[in-house]
């Protein structure tokens, strides 16, 4: 007879057994031939082109799908942006696609409002909610509809902006902290265009970066890396110079020539010294014909004022200021770091004018402004919708909230990986704005700090399931659009945004209908680039339209006589005596603003400058640290005006002095279990700051103290890549 | 007291069928009521019959109908079973059958290496040659991987599977 303990034993194995036979598995068919083609061979992978959306920069991509399984992502070679280049965070795509808390069935909220606590509903019953309150809305108070989102492009954002406009609501704001604003006001008082440049950086002899950290994050890292690698190696005998300022060793600083720390906002001032040396000199024939900036303070901006307000070497500002003009074409970037300061708009201006000054402005290696609207001019007025918008969007998100506040709208649908309640100020109060607005409605595929907020949640397909289009900020001159198309089958039950729209449209019925007059998100990209000597399918196949025909640039009217920016100080929030350092925040290389903070290939990616991984960390220069009595790898509390956080400490020789740099992207509290416990959102350290000149945010705004503190674990750091200063106690 | 060994090892049989029925039980049932018995132990078809791309690429394959028509055109027709993959040859529809071996995403297993190599399908499909209905009978651990990997003298490096 079988006793107890052989039937526990054997029972335990089938329970073992049955535990993990009742993992869920993928409902899988597999589906051979009618008929075979001949030396047809089965298992290999067939690749899929199409547009990667981890970032803004819009490279192009093939995915290798086998069996129906997207198993790894590279760079499309025909891509005019990328041409086969790929970064990590391009390659960490799957990761969203295959992420376990990606949401698959609508959520409805089931506590209080802001609880983040939501119960699974059907589709039937989440549509049923969301044209109930669209209903209502546009009964009372069309206007009274807010849209806010990361900014859209291509027809995604045209289905949008046609849904606005017809349900009659002018608030329509797209939000991204790294947007381009300084760099447009400054582009519009130098050149006379209000765009964002193409920068030939391959075919520049010299350049000059602000702050520019254009080989990790920015415009477009990929296009600008692979760029730089062209600058240095392509050309037979010549080795393009690149030339850092800035206040942190950025990774681009890292492979710069000469790397010249500078104290933070002064990038402007380091500028206006080459430009006055230049001038002084007549180094460049467009510098001998620039006397009129002389007489309007340029004269002033001598290398030894600069070198006292920089922190420069004022023999280096000179030296500079030679070579550049001496190797043309030389160009000038300024960067994000330079251009979210309060006096941002000036730094980006004075490097715009650099390019003036060598004559590089629609040179080969310098900056152009290519026609990017061209393509699209039978779009009338709504060309503009399908490109990519540079600008953040701050102004406008600020003026939403206070009408949040207010109470002036009744709904609201956000969507995109901007995350206003994270990556804003604190003390703008996004997030309790927003819970003052009485229906908010999200289009997300993971839970954050804003979709948290919702009162309904709407699954969107990952975009590598979804049709689409897109046309790249930068790297081409408007001679490229890029196809999107699902490579794989929507692993989770999920619609797109733009089909939801357009469904919403004709329930709506009217002139909403008749905007949209579309079956779905996927005819309406088909209608607009099919048919026109378009094989779409052959396309779709290479990845998007590339005629590799670029129009004429746009005309730069005020390059030839450009004025001198205003110079500015930028201003730094905090008594210094309280608080002795200026805060340097920059977008972290893995999780930029913070969306790629739930994806562990991204997490334990080192960073390439100090080989940390998982954490929180503040850069701090040796000095500071033996002030402090603090060693590498110990707590500190870092304190700004605003707020506080806690984050282990990294010493770094090549930093400047009074300067604490932090990455920007962790200390997420609901973004999941891979972006918890990462440390402390350094966003929450910032003042509500903004550029003077284009009122565009200002990160680069505060100081901060520095106090040692007792932080639980250890920041993990790869390997010591620092070399030698270490291992000679530099230290 | 002297135990009924019978009475144990049915009670076993019991448990251990409800095990690997829960492995099973996730599948649906086939479209058609496939025997690997019937054909292998009972008509003595090689594996690769079938199975011909075993030999040549990654994916060992499953049979187009034209295959299966090959010999059902003349063979037990009047099965009823026969008679649906008549009625899917007639169509020109593909059977959506359900898959039953199951592989991580993350390895790169090439059929044709192995099967070159000798290594037997019993190996790693055992008592496919006996099942009526396909089963899965020997989950695809790195162990398993492993054992005949280092017995064989094989490359055992991260990247021989994982890439």
């Amino acid at each position: 007879m079988l006793d107890r303990r052989d039937f526990l034993k054997l029972g335990g194995a089938t329970a073992f057994a049955a535990l993990f036979g009742g993992c869920e598995r993928l409902p899988r068919k597999i589906v051979p031939f009618v008929i075979p083609p001949e030396n047809h061979k089965l298992g290999e992978a067939l690749w899929y082109a199409s547009v990667c959306r981890q970032c803004p920069a819009g490279c192009g991509i093939v995915v290798r799908v086998a069996e129906g399984r997207a198993k790894k992502i590279e760079g499309n070679p025909l891509h005019p942006v990328n041409r086969g280049k790929l970064c990590a965070r391009g390659q960490a795509g799957l990761q969203v696609l295959y992420h376990p808390e990606r949401l698959g069935r609508p959520l409805i909220l089931s506590g209080p409002r802001g609880s983040g606590k939501f119960r699974e509903a059907s589709w039937e019953e989440a549509i049923a909610a969301l044209m109930a309150g669209m209903k209502k809305v546009r009964t009372d108070d069309p206007a009274s509809l807010l849209m806010l989102t990361e900014p859209m492009r291509g027809h995604a954002n045209l289905v949008a902006a046609r849904f606005m406009r017809a349900f009659g609501s002018p608030h329509r704001v797209a939000w991204d902290p790294f947007g381009q604003d300084a760099l447009l006001s400054a582009c519009d008082a130098v050149f006379g265009v209000r765009d964002v440049p193409e920068y030939d950086i391959a075919g520049a002899r010299y350049v000059l970066s602000f702050s520019g950290d254009f080989l990790e994050t920015g415009l477009s890292p990929v296009h600008y890396g692979r760029a730089y690698g062209r600058m240095r190696q392509e050309r037979p005998t010549v080795r393009g110079k690149l030339v850092h300022f800035g206040p942190r060793l950025s990774m681009t600083a890292a492979n710069a020539d000469v790397y010249l720390p500078i104290a933070p906002g002064t990038e402007g001032l380091a500028a206006l010294g080459i430009a006055h040396v230049m001038v002084k000199e007549k180094l460049s024939p467009a510098a001998a014909a620039a006397s009129s900036l002389w007489g309007s303070g340029l004269d002033r901006m001598t290398p030894d004022a600069v070198a006292q307000a920089t922190g420069l070497v004022a023999a280096d500002i000179a030296a500079v200021a030679r070579e550049f003009a001496g190797n043309r074409p030389g160009l000038a970037i300024a960067g994000d770091a330079a251009a979210s300061c309060t006096n941002g708009t000036f730094n980006v201006a004075c490097a715009a004018l650099l390019n003036a000054l060598a004559g590089s402005v629609g040179a080969p290696g310098g900056v152009s402004f290519p026609n990017r609207l061209a393509p699209f001019s039978r779009y009338g007025a709504d060309a503009a919708l399908l490109l990519p918008p540079p600008e953040s969007g701050y102004p406008a998100l600020r003026e939403a909230i206070g009408k949040m506040e207010r109470g002036a709208f009744r709904m609201a649908l956000l969507s995109g990986a901007a995350n206003p309640a994270f990556c804003l100020p604190a003390s703008l109060k996004f997030g309790e704005a927003l819970l003052k607005v009485p229906l908010v409605v999200s289009f997300a595929s993971f839970l954050d700090e804003t979709t948290s907020l919702s009162d309904l949640v709407l699954p969107v397909p990952t975009y590598l399931e979804e049709w689409g289009d897109d046309i790249a900020p930068a790297g081409h001159a408007g001679d490229a659009v890029t196809l999107s198309q699902p490579v794989v089958d929507a692993y989770r039950d999920t619609r797109a945004m733009s089909d939801i729209l357009i469904a919403a449209g004709k329930e709506l019925g009217g002139p909403v209908a008749a905007a949209l007059p579309w079956a779905s998100f996927r005819e309406c990209v088909d209608k607009a680039y099919g048919g026109k000597g378009v094989n779409l399918e052959e396309a779709r196949r290479q990845g998007g339209i590339f005629t590799g025909k670029p129009g004429p640039s746009r005309p730069t009217p005020k390059a030839a006589r450009p004025a001198l920016p205003k110079p500015s100080a930028a201003a730094f929030e905090g008594d210094p005596a309280k608080y002795p350092f200026v805060l340097h925040v920059y977008p972290s290389i893995a999780h930029a603003d913070g969306r790629g903070a739930n994806l562990t290939w991204l997490q334990e990616m080192p960073d390439p400058v100090t080989t940390a991984v998982w954490r929180n960390w503040v850069e701090i220069a040796p000095e500071t640290a033996r002030r402090l009595g603090l060693a590498d790898g110990d707590g500190v509390t870092v304190t700004s005006p605003s707020g506080s956080l806690e984050a282990f400490v990294v010493i770094h020789p090549a930093i400047a002095a009074g300067v604490a740099a932090m990455p920007l992207g962790q200390g997420h509290a609901r973004y999941g279990q891979h972006a918890a416990g990462r440390g402390g959102n350094p966003f929450a350290l910032l003042p509500a700051g903004e550029d003077a000149g284009s009122k565009g945010p200002a990160r680069q705004s505060t100081r901060v103290a520095l106090a040692k503190a007792k932080v639980a674990g250890t920041l993990v750091r790869t390997v010591n890549v620092e070399g030698q200063w270490k291992y000679e106690n530099i230290l | 007291m002297i135990r009924p060994p019978c009475q144990a090892a049915f009670v076993a049989a019991l448990l251990l069928f409800a095990a690997t029925a829960c492995v099973a039980v996730a599948q649906p049932p086939q479209p058609i009521k496939y025997s690997h018995q019937l054909h292998v132990t009972v008509n003595k078809i090689d594996c690769r019959f079938c199975h011909s791309s075993a030999t040549k690429t990654a994916s060992a394959g499953i049979p187009s109908v034209e295959k299966c028509m090959m010999c059902h055109r003349v063979i037990a027709v009047d099965s009823p079973e026969i008679k649906k993959i008549a009625q899917y040859w007639t169509e020109k529809k593909p059977i959506p059958w359900n898959r039953v071996t199951e592989l991580p995403d993350y390895t790169y297993f090439p059929h044709f290496r192995m099967v070159n190599a000798g290594v037997a399908c019993l190996t790693c499909h055992p008592g496919m040659d006996k099942a009526d209905a396909a089963v899965q009978r020997q989950e695809f651990t790195m162990g398993f991987c492993l054992k005949c990997h280092r017995s064989r003298g094989v490359s055992i490096d991260c990247w021989t599977c994982h890439i």
